[in-house]
């Protein structure tokens, strides 16, 4: 028996020290033939670029800061193919740059472009790229990136996922000539808010992914294992699921701010969010992305974290498959929506961290501007009314309404596995809808097979569904309403209404904001008498910041947006 | 020896490969398919197409069964969708993680559950057995999900905030972010303090049930004439329970390894969770929600390989421990 124990300690010795040489620190992809290539070249001019600018004598360069969230990146720097909202944020503000980027105000102003003009037909606009930015690995970045960029994301054989952003451009190489070196034109018709586009579109570099098949880019090494950018942070590690390690890059353009404060940042996968609360009041992350609600009061309550809070760019709706005979008539919908008190319903979920919404148009944008529609405040009697109009009535003395010819006014509302806030919404919804006549079933779907139910065109297996929608700067909802989408996978309500498609089409092609302001006035008024979805709130975006940290801007632009000019309180290092 | 464990090897493979295509055709054949997950507004049926056809899932599911069977054969795994990397990369990067942890649980889980079993055993009806058995119960009945989160509570965050204790544990991880910076022994103790509490959280749910199993195993043994006969000799207790009982009382729990090391597997993935440990198990839960086929299939394949080996190995340790068991 001592033997035994023996050999079992001198395994778990074993098995200890070998993982403690070996595996997961050593980053990963080193035996890609494409990383081989491109580490060294970039160790190598960074090691240059250290030399050539040293770190100013300033208390507030140094130091590491840890930031935690649940996921990882799938898609990494890889701008080309990745739709997640953390890999878009590193694009734009730590691995990568874009063109330009927005002001507070959500103006644009220069980033990787130092100027540009808008042809006075508004059928162009020149950029006039840096010249002062290089990759990682030393290579110039100009205006040949930008094209490769933009003729890669514009090519079907990409599949680059926000493909409504070049709706209105010249795609491929007709839409984009390269001037000079530092210049470069792109074409199009004019819309409004055509600059947004490249506020998120990171620049790729051509030198390395040039070749690359379109169609394997998705798959390709870059993103994930040794990407090379050009903006503040230099990528150096990845472990999926896991880590990603950003290093300070002392080469960026001292005229957009020089080298960033901090030498190192890091982004940790923790995927269950209670952990993440206590990796965070226990100070072993500075920052947690977005808490839930009901974990502020006790990021409030320590005096070592700050909980900063904004408006973001997400809302949470039920959205009505119209073509259900029991959801067909708007009235009913309408009905639905004011015999639920959604106002409590986000008090009760949110714990006040969010504002109901009436319609699609986020508390950010300009176009907001609730105090200006018809209310949809909580109303069973108005309800009810609508409902007997509708020609829906309790024939049979169940509580529950019938039409004329004896069709329950019963709807299922499906919601995805382990989202507890769609849950309540689900449940309160069934609890307050019966009270007027309407029976509600709360289903829970697993997440695949529930998309899988509402995005498949021939499918649409579903009466309600809660969903959640995160929306650009630039709004536009054609793909969620116009008729002409009604096959498309996002056509969830399958609304068809020649109002709202006329407004949507002029919405998207009208660039002067006064003008526009009246048209989504007058959309927005259509959008609640139609009711296609049931909207109930824009949620606030929570973050847990230790004090630490200064220097932390966060608004609806994103999480990331001044990493570089975030600093660690010297005292705290 | 050598023929019974290449014979056991051997009439592994239709298993494994049957476990492989059951859960090739499950996976497949449930709704949805990778595309959903990157779908996004603006993007047409073409475009879904395109993808489908860049992820090779244009074919009918016979065809890429048949594809899968070849390739895999040839030991090529494919390349995993969620991770853009060919799948053997990434069970190389999470395989080991989930191995340490497991292996770790598996070790504390009998090591203080032999010893408790016996102490309860020899002290049979006295009040450490009863207490022992109380506690041992409570652990037993806690699911693992709800141990982690309390001894994350306790042993984390109330030992820095509140009870300012000395030490306390991280709450996820397996190493602390500047682990590249420290000295060969920082790393160990490093590692070690990280790999407590997932450890904890698998091991005393088992550890009960592997007491209870000596407990009883060891008062069989104790009763036996030989145990009789070493104490009338005279012979120490300690003597008596370690030299002579002992080695017999084991020979039961030792089956149970083959048992458990299935139930540790499926224990990881919410531990891995919660614990953000970079491991298989979680790795193959998030894969079965993106429907990364190939990461699944792989997974599955390697999880099913290694229960028909832990099995393989506790009946080898069966032999080893029992002289008059021989597999011919």
């Amino acid at each position: 028996m001592k033997e035994l124990f023996k050999k079992g300690l001198i395994g778990l010795g074993a098995v200890l020290g070998l993982s403690s040489c070996g595996g997961s620190d050593a980053g990963i992809g080193s035996n890609d033939p494409f990383c081989q290539q491109v580490i060294p070249a970039v160790e190598t001019f960074m090691a240059e670029a250290r030399e050539a600018h040293p770190i100013p004598d300033e208390p507030r360069y140094g130091g590491t800061v840890v930031l935690g969230t649940i996921g990882d990146m799938p898609d990494g720097l890889n701008s080309a193919v990745s739709s997640n909202y953390t890999d878009a944020q590193h694009q734009q503000f730590v691995g990568l740059m874009t063109l330009i980027n927005y002001d507070a105000g959500g103006e644009p102003r220069a980033y990787l472009a130092e100027d540009w003009e808008v042809a006075p037909d508004g059928r162009a606009v020149t950029f006039h790229i840096r010249q002062d930015v290089r990759w990682h690995d030393g290579e110039q970045t100009d205006a040949h990136d930008v094209a490769f960029t933009y003729e890669a994301v514009t090519d079907p054989l990409t599949a680059f996922p926000n493909a409504a952003f070049w709706d209105h451009y010249v795609k491929g190489p007709d839409g984009v000539e390269v001037v000079d070196d530092f210049t470069i034109r792109i074409l199009l018709e004019p819309h409004a808010d055509f600059m947004d586009p490249f506020r998120t579109l990171g620049i790729l570099p051509e030198h390395l992914l040039g070749d690359v098949p379109r169609d394997q880019l998705k798959l390709h090494p870059y993103g994930t294992q040794c990407p090379v950018g050009n903006g503040p942070f230099v990528f150096a590690q990845h472990v999926p699921q896991d880590r990603w390690v950003f290093e300070a890059n002392p080469a960026f353009p001292e005229a957009l701010g020089g080298r960033p404060f901090l030498d190192r940042y890091v982004y940790r996968v923790i995927p269950e969010q209670t952990t993440l609360l206590t990796e965070l009041l226990i100070e072993n992350i500075d920052v947690y992305i977005a808490p839930r609600p009901d974990q502020a009061q006790q990021i409030i309550d320590n005096q070592n974290l700050e909980l900063l809070n904004f408006s973001g760019r997400s809302y949470v709706f039920v959205g009505w498959n119209a073509r259900k005979p029991q959801l067909a008539d708007p009235r009913v919908r309408r009905a639905i929506t004011i015999g639920t008190n959604r106002a409590e319903i986000v008090e009760a979920i949110l714990q006040g961290y969010g504002q109901v919404a009436n319609t699609g148009v986020p508390p950010f944008h300009w176009a907001y501007d609730p105090g200006s529609m018809p209310s949809l405040a909580y109303d069973p009697d108005g309800a009810r009314a609508l409902l007997e109009e509708a020609g829906w009535q309790d024939r049979d003395g169940d509580g529950v309404r019938e039409s004329e010819d004896g069709t329950r006014l019963s709807l299922s509302i499906k919601y995805n596995t382990g989202n507890q806030q769609r849950q309540d919404i689900a449940e309160i919804m069934q609890q307050q809808l019966s009270a007027v006549g309407v029976e509600v079933q709360p289903q829970v779907v697993e997440w695949g097979t529930l998309l899988q139910q509402i995005n498949t065109p021939d499918l649409r297996d579903f009466d309600g569904v809660v969903m959640g929608w995160v929306v650009e700067f630039k709004l536009d909802d054609i793909d969620l309403f116009h008729s002409e989408r009604i096959n498309q996978p996002y056509a969830w309500s399958g609304t068809d209404n020649g109002d709202i498609d006329r407004l949507l089409e002029e919405l998207s092609i009208t660039a002067d904001r006064t003008e526009a302001m009246a048209l989504w006035r007058e959309y927005q008024e259509l959008l609640i008498e139609e009711q296609p979805y049931t909207y109930f709130y824009f949620p606030d975006r929570l973050e847990g910041v230790n004090r630490r940290v200064k220097g932390v801007e966060m608004d609806a632009r994103g999480e990331w947006l001044n990493i570089k000019d975030w600093y660690l309180d010297p005292a705290s290092r | 020896m050598t023929r019974y464990i290449i014979r056991r090897l051997l009439s592994a493979i239709p298993l494994v490969l049957g476990i492989a295509t059951i859960v090739f055709f499950a996976v497949n054949l449930a709704p949805g398919d990778p595309t959903l997950y990157f779908l996004s507004p603006g993007m047409t049926q073409d475009v879904i197409e395109q993808m489908r056809i860049n992820f090779g899932l244009d074919q009918p599911v016979h065809v890429r069964y048949l594809r899968w069977l070849g390739a895999m054969l040839t030991g090529d795994f494919g390349h995993s969708i969620s991770h853009s990397r060919p799948v053997l990369e990434v069970l190389v990067d999470f395989l080991p993680n989930t191995l340490i942890l497991s292996a770790c649980a598996l070790f504390v889980a009998f090591l203080f559950g032999i010893i408790i079993g016996t102490i309860q055993a020899v002290r049979q009806y006295s009040i450490m057995d009863s207490a022992m058995s109380v506690v041992l119960l409570f652990f037993y009945s806690m699911p693992s999900f709800w141990l982690a989160l309390m001894l994350i509570l306790t042993l984390s965050l109330f030992a820095r905030n509140v009870w300012d204790l000395p030490i306390w544990f991280p709450a996820s991880g397996i190493v602390s972010v500047d682990y590249d910076f420290l000295t060969f022994g920082e790393k160990v103790r490093d590692r070690v303090m990280h790999l407590v509490l997932p450890t904890l959280s698998l091991a005393l749910v088992l550890t009960a049930g592997i007491a209870r199993y000596m407990r009883g195993s060891m008062l069989e043994v104790i009763r036996q004439d030989y145990v009789r006969t070493a104490k009338a000799k005279g012979l120490s207790e300690a003597v008596v329970v370690f030299k002579h009982a002992l080695r017999n009382a084991l020979i039961p729990v030792i089956t149970l390894v083959g048992l458990y090391i299935p139930v540790l597997f499926s224990g990881t993935i919410f531990i891995e969770t919660i614990f953000a440990w970079p491991g298989m198990g979680r790795t193959i839960y998030d894969a079965i929600f993106i429907r990364d086929y190939p990461l699944v299939m792989a997974g599955t394949f390697f999880f099913a390989s290694m229960v028909v080996v832990a099995n393989l190995i506790a009946d080898v340790l069966y032999a080893v421990i029992d002289p008059r068991i021989r597999y011919e």
